[in-house]
């Protein structure tokens, strides 16, 4: 994944540029608006990383302007302002989501991955969340085996099963709401009732788990999909080292 | 109260001091000048009665036929005239050398003067006080002592009306005059008084502007030198919020750097030690990680990187929420446009945004929302829930539960009015400190947490901002918090 980082401040870019490079993304940092477009029209990007306070064009404008060049790539605006106004005109200029700055690497390498496969969502029929891989196109699940090149594991999944699957997927890692899964399910029957839900959420557990993924419960929202063992980028907590 | 009724009585008093005192001494001037026009009133009528005297003598026209049979009178027109007017309340009596009536009403018997010249005495006889004149004059009869006895002039009457006919009036005059001041000096006052509560009514944070309209013009200049005032406190107050904001402000973007940079090194030793060994990523004895400055290479331990950036994040939380503070404190925050906001969705949001750390401490984070609007400003109702979210979370013991909820209460008038409210099973604050948890910078003695404690202190201020407080209440059961904000509808 390769990505483009417009920053100004050394110190954040240099860390940020560390960050990302130590959760496996080659990073290209550019200084300024103006250097970020040039470098746009001669390379690729999966996805760029703008602040806001730029000197000369600033980061909302650069946006405007890549996507009035035709590049689709997700965009991810940092911002030391954190007044919805700025929120709001970030992402109708174009910005995919929002960052108020300092913030948590844990935090944004989730809201990275989120856009990217979102956007991977839009282009290919391949949907992915830690070993599992969703092809929509044929509506077949699999299970990559962690640390291995070998094949897809399968996974049988009925009709509904795999419609609340791919919600699942799509809001990952976000928790899904029971009412729009539901709403989701309506398309198969007329008459769906909230345990149903339950029934082909536990049944999908039953699937998933010895494949090292959860389905927690959110108590009177949903559900989200987890990865049971916690991420390489999980932060320990606090205390623990001391 | 008490302070009302120290104005009150301070401006009331003097004002009735004022006013009654000068009415008093006026009211015995008059008085004093109604006995005066009283006396000379029966000096005339002295003067009256000594001029009949001689008439009086000269109706005595010859002695009697013997020495005890009494003289001969002709009365003269004037003395009958007298007489008859004054039908029961007029006598006259010829009074011999030793005091015995010769001629008249009996009981003006008497010694008679000493001198020739005429005597003035008040006598009361049949319930009727009289003015009695006695001269010694020289008739026809021989020497005798003339008395004329008027009772029909007040001033026979005064001694005993004095109070009835003078003092009386004055008196009632004084009473009444009392209350109508009294009355008139609470109505002057009223307004004075509508602008005391005014001024007493009002939060210590409100310092906009008083109304002038409808003062008396001259509190006016009062208010207007308060206003002035008002003016004054805010400029500063303002120019210290913003200035608190701004140093906030600016120590973001520093910190942001420092954070980014201490984030990158505990990435580097959380995926280190993953590779070397997946099971052991939050044990003590990870490797060191390399930390290359302009080449030259420092050694730091795994705990000591997240113990720099635990410090790190904790200080960019402050900075963070300094800021945040100073906004909702600003006067700007009641300047801008109350919007609808929907408290469910904001919950769901708010949930989802704590989710990992809840997860991480292994704690149920759970909604209770119903469909519900408020009025309000949403980034700041989302930073009050945010903070009041992050506050349980961060002091609820591993295991614990932490439910957002939002739905339609009661207000104290029995009306419906959409509410907030966070809840834990956590440890709980003591009855005693509750009252402190809401101040700036406060924390429970004996937590060990990472809070600033500015988060309640925020969420308590957002919540003023919309006519409200943050309730700390007991959680259900007994045990842990439960925040609660009503909002308007």
């Amino acid at each position: 994944m390769r990505l483009l980082l417009v920053e100004d401040d050394v110190m954040v870019a240099s860390g940020i540029k560390l960050g990302l490079c130590g959760a496996g993304y080659a990073v290209d940092w550019v200084g300024s608006a103006e250097r970020a477009l040039e470098v746009s029209r001669t390379e690729s990007f999966d996805l760029a990383v703008i602040d806001i306070g730029l000197p000369g064009m600033d980061g909302l404008e650069l946006t405007q302007v890549l996507r009035k060049e035709g590049r689709t790539m997700p965009v991810l605006i940092l911002t030391a302002r954190d007044a919805l106004q700025d929120r709001v005109q970030g992402l109708d200029l174009g910005g995919d989501d929002y960052m108020v700055k300092p913030f948590e690497l844990p935090e944004l390498l989730a809201r990275l991955r989120a856009l990217l496969r979102r956007s991977q969502a839009a282009t290919s029929a391949t949907l992915s969340f830690g070993p599992l891989e969703l092809d929509t196109a044929l509506r077949q699940a699999c299970v990559r085996p962690t640390g291995a090149a070998g094949p897809c594991v399968p996974i049988e999944l009925g009709p509904r099963e795999w419609t609340v699957m791919e919600y699942l997927m799509l809001q990952a890692p976000k928790p899904a709401n029971k009412d729009k899964l539901l709403q989701a399910l309506t398309g198969w029957d007329k008459e769906i009732t909230p345990n149903a839900v339950e029934v082909y959420i536990s049944r999908l557990r039953g699937k998933l788990e010895p494949h090292g993924l959860a389905l927690r419960s959110i108590r009177g929202f949903g559900y989200r999909l987890e990865l049971l063992a916690p991420p390489p980028d999980a932060a320990p907590a606090p205390t623990a080292g001391a | 109260m008490p302070a009302r009724q120290a104005i009150a009585s301070g401006l009331k008093r003097r004002l009735l001091l004022l006013l009654l005192t000068p009415l008093l001494l006026l009211a015995s001037l008059n008085t004093w000048f109604d006995f005066r026009s009283a006396d000379s009133a029966s000096l005339q009528q002295d003067r009256q009665l000594l001029s009949l005297v001689p008439l009086l003598s000269a109706s005595v026209v010859a002695r009697g036929a013997t020495e005890t049979d009494p003289p001969v009178m002709l009365m003269a027109p004037p003395i009958e005239d007298f007489l008859n007017q004054r039908r029961g309340l007029a006598a006259f009596a010829l009074v011999g050398r030793y005091g015995s009536v010769l001629l008249g009403d009996l009981w003006l018997s008497g010694m008679p003067p000493a001198t020739g010249e005429a005597e003035f005495s008040s006598q009361e006889f049949d319930g009727v006080t009289f003015r009695i004149v006695s001269q010694r004059m020289k008739t026809p009869a021989g020497e005798l002592v003339l008395r004329l006895a008027d009772g029909s002039d007040p001033r026979q009457q005064w001694l005993r009306r004095l109070w009835i006919k003078v003092a009386l009036p004055n008196f009632i005059l004084v009473v009444a005059a009392f209350f109508a001041v009294n009355w008139a000096v609470r109505h002057a006052l009223r307004p004075l008084l509508a602008l005391k509560d005014a001024v007493e009514r009002r939060s210590p944070r409100d310092l906009s502007a008083m109304d002038a309209e409808g003062v008396p013009e001259e509190v006016r200049p009062l208010v207007e030198s308060l206003n002035r005032l008002f003016d004054l406190v805010n400029a500063q107050a303002e120019s210290q919020r913003s200035f608190v904001a701004d140093a906030a402000h600016q120590l973001r973007t520093p910190l942001a750097a420092l954070q980014a940079q201490v984030e990158a090194w505990a990435q580097a030793v959380t995926s280190t030690a993953a590779q070397a060994d997946p099971g052991r990523v939050y044990m003590e004895n990870t490797p060191p990680v390399l930390v290359d400055i302009e080449h030259t290479a420092i050694t730091l331990e795994a705990s000591q990187v997240y113990r720099l950036r635990q410090a790190v994040r904790r200080t960019s939380q402050l900075a963070n929420q300094l800021l945040a503070l100073s906004r909702a404190d600003s006067r700007s925050a009641h300047i801008q446009p109350v919007q609808r906001v929907d408290l469910q969705e904001l919950c769901e949001v708010m949930l989802e945004t704590h989710l990992d750390a809840a997860t991480a401490k292994n704690i149920d984070l759970g909604l209770e929302a119903a469909q519900v609007h408020a009025s309000g400003h949403t980034w700041l109702l989302r930073e009050l829930l945010s903070n009041l979210v992050d506050n349980a979370i961060r002091y609820t013991q591993r295991g614990g539960r932490v439910t957002l909820r939002c739905g339609w209460g009661v207000a104290p008038d029995g009306s419906a009015q959409p509410f907030l409210e966070v809840e834990d099973n956590g440890p709980g604050v003591p009855e005693a400190e509750r009252v402190h948890l809401l101040e700036r910078f406060y924390r429970v003695p004996g937590t060990l947490g990472e809070g600033t404690g500015l988060g309640l202190a925020i969420a308590d201020e957002i919540a003023r901002v919309h006519s409200s407080q943050l309730q700390v209440l007991q959680g259900q059961g007994g045990c842990g918090l439960r925040m609660r904000v009503c909002l308007p509808a």
